[in-house]
């Protein structure tokens, strides 16, 4: 895998082993949190597509200022934001104070559940139902820290906020996302 | 350490943040109170099952149609930039 730099001197020389390799590495991300954001396979293809233009368009000029991954998810992050407030002209996108959810209220506990349990088509629906009910401020926080694994201050970067603010949010997206599953776990056992 | 202060202090223990005296009053509380365990254990839990199970890709077919589109647009074969 070539480092950054070289990587990004064989985009602008136009070279289609360079495109593949920026595609292989980035397009899943891409698509993973603008589907998350936006809830839309279709608009979140087109987060994709917007994203590679903006980088072709910009790689004269590109500085190195942030990692390429970093600044593709946030130019990817504040594209899916731009649709949804599109869509949803009226809706807040910022996070909620203090409300977001009570004390851990359901105490069962499924964590020793065996992992075939686990694995099934209903729960898999019951991630996605639990993680679309999340505030898009939460839930756009777990996906980048939790799913793409990255730092709290990459987050921060690609988010616009305080390191703070994402361990807030993130610690809070943690506990309603428990408590959803927990509902749903005791519904089934 | 009380049961809200563990609450407050979750995600500071699960990411291995909290300095040694707050990872030993937590790990104390934790060894005596049962549901303060099944909070930290169900909480990592769901962690652990967004990992796994939340790594979806592109569908095969859009993945490749978005390829040969982006790469086309990347090499200015289409003139017109229009995807």
């Amino acid at each position: 895998m070539p480092d950054e730099q070289a990587l990004i001197s064989a985009l602008r020389r136009r070279d289609p082993g360079a495109f593949a390799t920026v595609f292989e590495r980035y397009a899943d991300k891409i698509y993973r949190l603008a589907a998350g954001i936006l809830e839309d396979e279709v608009e979140a293809d087109g987060v994709v597509q917007d994203t590679f233009l903006r980088l072709f368009e910009r790689l004269d000029s590109f500085e190195g200022r942030s990692r390429l991954g970093t600044w593709l998810y946030r130019v990817a992050y504040n594209g899916a934001v731009d649709r949804l407030r599109r869509r949803r002209p009226t809706v807040s996108l910022e996070a909620a104070g203090d409300g977001l959810g009570p004390a851990p209220a359901l105490l069962a506990d499924w964590s020793q559940l065996p992992e075939q349990a686990l694995s099934t088509a209903e729960v898999q629906a019951a991630l996605d139902e639990a993680i679309a009910a999340l505030p898009e401020a939460y839930r756009t926080v777990f996906i980048l820290r939790e799913v793409e694994r990255l730092s709290t201050d990459e987050t921060a970067e690609i988010m616009s906020l305080s390191a703070g603010a994402v361990k807030v949010r993130l610690h809070r997206a943690r506990l309603f996302l428990r408590e959803r599953l927990a509902e749903q776990f005791a519904r089934e056992s | 350490m009380t049961c809200d202060e563990l609450l407050a202090y979750l995600s500071d223990y699960i990411d291995q943040n909290l300095d040694a005296e707050l990872t030993a009053a937590a790990q104390e509380h934790l060894a005596s109170c049962q549901n303060c365990r099944v909070v930290l254990d169900t909480t990592q839990q769901t962690i652990f099952l967004y990992r796994e199970q939340g790594r979806r890709q592109i569908p095969a077919s859009r993945r490749q149609r978005l390829f040969e589109q982006l790469e086309a647009a990347f090499l200015k074969k289409d003139s017109d930039g229009d995807l």
